[in-house]
C-alpha cells in the first residue's frame, strides 16, 4: 500500500492538471454557447 | 516606512483610478444621456435613467444599491429590480450629473452601467464567463475531495493507518484551497461588502458557514490530537459550495431566459449602421445617425430608426412593435419602424425618427420601467429577509451552543448547516421571477405591462368595462350620411370638419379627417388644408369635441370667428336621428352639420365578450355615444349593462360605484380620450397602434389592438398569481421544514447546500413555465380591416 503515498499526491497534481485544461477551455470560450454550435451543421451557410 | 511605501505606490496607482472616473465623466455630456435616459416629463430638468448593476445577488443587495443612491443629492427617486438586476433613476441635471450616482452605487460595492451601453453586454459575458470557470473548479475538486473522503466514510476502525489518514486529510485541503480562494469569492466578497456597510445580506450567513467549516477542517489537519482532529468536513464544504454556485448559475441563465423577451426589446438597435456618403458607405455608430440619413440593412438586421424604404423589397417581422406575427412585405415608398426586424431582402432605408423620437424608444422605456417596478408581494418579501436573517445568525449561534458539549467540529457543523439552509433566495425571488417571466412572454405577444403589479391586479378582477368607440368597434369608420344647414355647402362641411379633426385623435376625428383627405383626392381638389392662421387657438377638451377660436381683432374663416367639434351636447346638434355614432360641427351662431358615422363590430369582440361572461366576469359598456348607438352594439354583443351618454366625468362616477360595491374593475378603452377613468380603474387596457405610449395611463397596451388578448392576458395573470403563491408557499415549507431539521443536527451540510440551491432553482423553473407566448388564435389580424 507505499504506492499510496506516491499516488495521492500523484492525483492532486493531475486535479491542478486538469483544471489548468479546463481554464483554457472556458477562457477560450468553449462554453459560452453551447447549443449553437450543435444547430450550426443544420444551418446552409 | 509604510508612508514612504505608499507614497511611491501613489503614482502608479493612480491612472486605474482615474481612468474609470474619466469613464464616467464621459457620460457627464448631455449628449450621452439620451442613450441610457428620457427627459422627465413632470419636472424640468429631471431625467429619468436606466442602468444595470453589476454584483447584485438577491433582493438585500437591491435595497442597498437604493439607499446608497438616495443619499446622492440630485437624486430623486430610484429603483432597482432584483430579479432583473436593472434599475430606474430620477435625477435633476441641475444638481448632479450621472457620473456621481454612478460613483456612489460604485462606493457602496455596486457598479452601474448605462442599460443602453454596449459595453454592458460585454460585461455580462465575461461575468457569466467566470461564473462557469467558477463552478468548473469546485465541481472537479468537489470529486476528488470525495474520492479522498470515501476511506474515511468506509474503513473500519483501525483499518487506516493514522499516516495514510493524515495523507488523505492533506490532499483534501490542498484541494479545497482553491474552491475556497476562487469559487467562494463572489460570497466572501458580497459579506465583506456587508460588513464594511454595516448591514446583513443573504450572503453573510453563506460566507460564515464556507469560512467555519474551513477553519474546523484545517484544525483537523494540522492538529488531528486538537480539540477538531476528530474528522474533516472538505468533502461537506465542498459539495455545498458546489451545490450553491450552480444554483446561482443556473439562476442566472433562467434569469437571463426569463427576462429574455424584455432585453430582446430593450437591446434590438444595432451598434453600428451602414450610412451613404457622396463617395459610397461608411460605417457608423447609431448615436451619430441623423435624420434624412439613408442606411443600408442587411437580412437579419435591425432598423435603426423610423424611416421610409428607398429602395430594394424585402420582408419585415415587427412582432415586438405592432403585435402583428405575419412577416409583412416593404417596398420602395413603405414605412418601416425602428425594432424592427429585416427579414429576406437588402433594403436601403431613408432614416425620418432616431433615438427618442421612435416608437421603439417609448416601448423601451415602458418595458424598462416595467421591470425595474416592484410588485407589493416582493417588497413584503425583502422587507421580511432583513430579520430573517437575523434570526438565521442567532438560531446558528444557539445550535452551535447547545451541540458544544457532543463535540466541537459536530456543533460547527450544524451551525452551518442551519446557516447554509436558511438563506432566504427563494423568498425573495418567487413573486419577480414570475412576473418578470410573465411580463416578457405578454411583451412578445405585443401586450406591453407598464408596471408588474397590473398582474396582481388583472388577476383579482370581476367586471370589465368597455368603452365603445375604438375598442368594442374597429377604429376604422365610414360616413354614411352628412346632414348640414341649408346655407351651408357640402365642402365646407367636409373642409371645416377636417380641419377641426385633424388636430384630435380622437378615433373618430381621423377616421374624419382621413376621409376627408380621401374626398378630396378623388374629386381634385388641393393637396393640403390650408394651416390654421395665425393666432388661432386650438384645444381638445377630452370626452367632448375640439375647439378653435380666431384671435381678438382678426375677421376668421369666412366669417366664422368661433368653431368647436364633438358630440351633439358640445355643439348643440338639434336631435336628429339617435341610432348612429355622430359627430357635429358648430360655430358662434350654432349648429352647422352633423357626420354619421357607420361602425363595425370587431369580429373577435362577441367571442372575448362571451368568453370573459362564462370566466364569471361580469362585462359592461360605458360610452360617451348616443344611448341607442350603445345599446345596439352592446346588444349584438350580448352585454345586459350598458349606459350611453356619458362624460369622462360619469364614467368615472360609475367605476367609483362599482368599486364600492366591492367589486375590481377593468377598464378598457382607446387610451386617449378616458386618461383619468383609466387611471381610476384598479387595472386598465388601452388598445391601438397609434398610441402615443409614454402619454396613455394605461396599465397594458395591447399593440396589436386585438381584443382575444385580453382574455388570454387574464388568463396569464390568473395563472402568474397562481405560480407566485405556489411559489411563496414552497419557499416557507422549505424554510420552515428545513430550519427544524437543521438544528437537530440531521441536515448534513452538504444536504442543506443542496437543498438551499434547489429550492431557488425551483422557485425560478415555476416561474420559467410561464415563459411561453400567448397562444394566438386563427381569427384574423383586424389592423387590415
Amino acid at each position: 500500500m507505499d504506492i499510496l503515498f506516491l499516488l495521492i499526491p500523484l492525483s492532486v497534481a493531475l486535479v491542478f492538471f486538469i483544471l489548468g485544461a479546463l481554464w483554457w477551455a472556458v477562457h477560450r470560450g468553449q462554453f459560452e454557447d453551447i447549443e449553437a454550435e450543435g444547430e450550426r451543421i443544420l444551418r446552409n451557410d | 516606512m509604510t508612508l514612504v511605501h505608499s507614497a511611491q505606490a501613489l503614482p502608479s496607482l493612480v491612472p486605474a483610478p482615474a481612468s474609470s472616473d474619466e469613464r464616467l465623466s464621459l457620460l457627464d455630456d448631455p449628449q450621452e444621456w439620451a442613450q441610457f435616459s428620457q427627459p422627465e416629463g413632470g419636472q424640468s430638468g429631471c431625467w429619468t435613467s436606466s442602468v444595470v448593476f453589476e454584483g447584485m445577488h438577491c433582493a438585500a443587495c437591491a435595497i442597498s444599491i437604493e439607499d446608497a443612491l438616495r443619499q446622492v443629492p440630485g437624486v430623486k427617486s430610484v429603483q432597482v429590480s432584483a430579479a432583473s438586476h436593472r434599475g430606474r433613476i430620477v435625477w435633476s441635471s441641475e444638481q448632479t450629473r450621472p457620473s456621481q450616482w454612478m460613483q456612489a452605487s460604485a462606493a457602496a460595492g455596486y457598479k452601474a452601467l448605462p442599460a443602453n451601453d454596449a459595453h454592458a453586454h460585454e460585461r455580462r459575458r465575461r461575468e457569466a464567463r467566470r461564473m462557469v470557470w467558477r463552478v468548473s473548479v469546485a465541481g472537479l475538486c468537489m470529486m476528488q475531495v470525495m474520492m479522498y473522503a470515501t476511506p474515511a466514510y468506509v474503513a473500519e476502525p483501525g483499518d487506516m493507518t493514522p499516516d495514510m489518514e493524515h495523507l488523505l486529510r492533506w490532499a483534501s485541503w490542498v484541494l479545497s484551497l482553491p474552491v475556497v480562494l476562487f469559487s467562494c469569492k463572489p460570497f466572501f466578497a458580497a459579506a465583506w461588502n456587508d460588513l464594511r456597510q454595516r448591514r446583513i445580506g443573504m450572503d453573510l450567513p453563506v460566507a460564515i458557514g464556507m469560512l467555519g467549516t474551513f477553519v474546523v477542517s484545517s484544525l483537523g489537519t494540522f492538529e488531528p490530537e486538537g480539540p477538531f482532529g476528530a474528522e474533516v468536513y472538505f468533502d461537506s464544504l465542498t459539495m455545498f459550495v458546489f451545490f450553491l454556485l450552480m444554483g446561482r448559475w443556473m439562476e442566472l441563465r433562467m434569469r437571463d431566459r426569463t427576462a429574455g423577451a424584455l432585453e430582446a426589446v430593450i437591446n434590438r438597435l444595432p451598434d453600428s449602421v451602414r450610412r451613404r456618403t457622396a463617395e459610397g458607405w461608411e460605417r457608423v455608430s447609431i448615436r451619430r445617425l441623423a435624420v434624412g440619413d439613408v442606411v443600408e440593412v442587411l437580412p437579419g438586421e435591425a432598423l435603426p430608426g423610423d424611416g421610409t424604404v428607398v429602395s430594394g423589397q424585402t420582408q419585415v417581422d415587427e412582432a415586438l412593435l405592432t403585435g402583428e406575427s405575419r412577416p409583412l412585405g416593404r417596398q420602395s415608398g413603405d414605412a418601416v419602424i425602428a425594432g424592427s426586424h429585416n427579414l429576406s431582402g437588402r433594403i436601403e432605408v431613408r432614416i425620418e425618427q432616431v433615438g427618442t423620437a421612435t416608437r421603439y424608444a417609448q416601448i423601451v422605456a415602458l418595458m424598462e420601467s416595467a421591470s425595474a417596478h416592484k410588485p407589493a408581494m416582493a417588497e413584503l418579501a425583502d422587507r421580511l429577509a432583513k430579520p430573517f436573517l437575523i434570526g438565521v445568525l442567532l438560531a446558528a449561534t444557539a445550535a452551535a451552543i447547545a451541540w458544544w458539549p457532543q463535540g466541537a467540529g459536530h456543533a460547527i457543523m450544524v451551525a452551518v448547516a442551519v446557516l447554509v439552509v436558511t438563506c432566504p433566495c427563494a423568498l425573495s425571488l418567487a413573486t419577480p421571477a414570475a412576473m418578470l417571466a410573465t411580463a416578457g412572454a405578454l411583451a412578445r405577444s405585443g401586450v406591453l405591462v407598464r408596471h408588474l403589479q397590473a398582474l396582481q391586479s388583472l388577476s383579482e378582477v370581476d367586471t370589465v368595462v368597455f368603452d365603445k368607440t375604438g375598442t368594442l368597434t374597429l377604429e376604422s369608420f365610414s360616413v354614411a350620411q352628412l346632414r348640414h344647414r341649408p346655407d351651408l355647402s357640402e365642402d365646407e362641411a367636409w373642409t371645416l370638419a377636417e380641419r377641426m379633426a385633424q388636430d384630435s385623435l380622437h378615433p373618430v376625428s381621423r377616421a374624419i379627417a382621413a376621409q376627408a383627405r380621401e374626398r378630396r383626392r378623388l374629386r381634385g381638389l388641393s393637396d393640403d388644408v390650408a394651416p390654421w392662421p395665425e393666432g388661432w387657438q386650438v384645444s381638445e377638451h377630452p370626452g367632448q369635441g375640439v375647439s378653435a377660436d380666431a384671435p381678438a381683432g382678426q375677421d376668421g374663416l369666412n366669417g366664422r370667428r368661433s368653431l368647436r367639434w364633438g358630440s351633439a351636447r358640445f355643439c348643440d346638434a338639434p336631435p336628429l336621428t339617435q341610432e348612429r355614432l355622430q359627430v357635429s360641427l358648430a360655430d358662434e351662431s350654432g349648429w352647422l352639420a352633423t357626420f354619421e358615422l357607420e361602425e363595425t363590430l370587431r369580429p373577435e369582440a362577441a367571442a372575448v365578450v362571451r368568453a370573459l361572461q362564462q370566466r364569471g366576469l361580469a362585462v359592461q359598456v360605458l360610452s360617451g355615444d348616443a344611448p341607442a348607438a350603445v345599446a345596439r352594439v352592446a346588444q349584438a354583443l350580448g352585454i345586459s349593462d350598458h349606459r350611453g351618454a356619458c362624460s369622462p366625468q360619469d364614467k368615472l362616477q360609475a367605476l367609483q360605484a362599482l368599486q364600492q360595491q366591492g367589486h375590481r374593475v377593468a377598464m378598457v378603452g382607446d387610451g386617449l380620450n378616458d386618461g383619468p377613468v383609466l387611471a381610476g380603474a384598479d387595472v386598465s387596457f388601452a388598445l391601438g397602434q397609434a398610441l402615443a405610449l409614454t402619454q396613455s395611463k394605461a396599465d397594458m397596451v395591447l399593440m396589436s389592438g386585438r381584443l382575444d388578448l385580453l382574455e388570454q392576458t387574464l388568463e396569464r395573470s390568473r395563472k402568474t398569481l397562481r405560480i407566485v403563491r405556489q411559489n411563496l408557499g414552497w419557499s416557507l415549507v422549505y424554510n420552515a421544514s428545513c430550519v427544524p431539521l437543521a438544528l437537530m443536527g440531521w441536515l448534513p451540510a452538504w444536504a442543506a447546500g443542496l437543498g438551499m440551491a434547489l429550492s431557488s432553482l425551483l422557485v425560478v423553473l415555476n416561474a420559467l413555465r410561464l415563459s411561453s407566448a400567448l397562444p394566438i388564435s386563427s381569427t384574423p389580424a383586424t389592423a387590415a380591416a
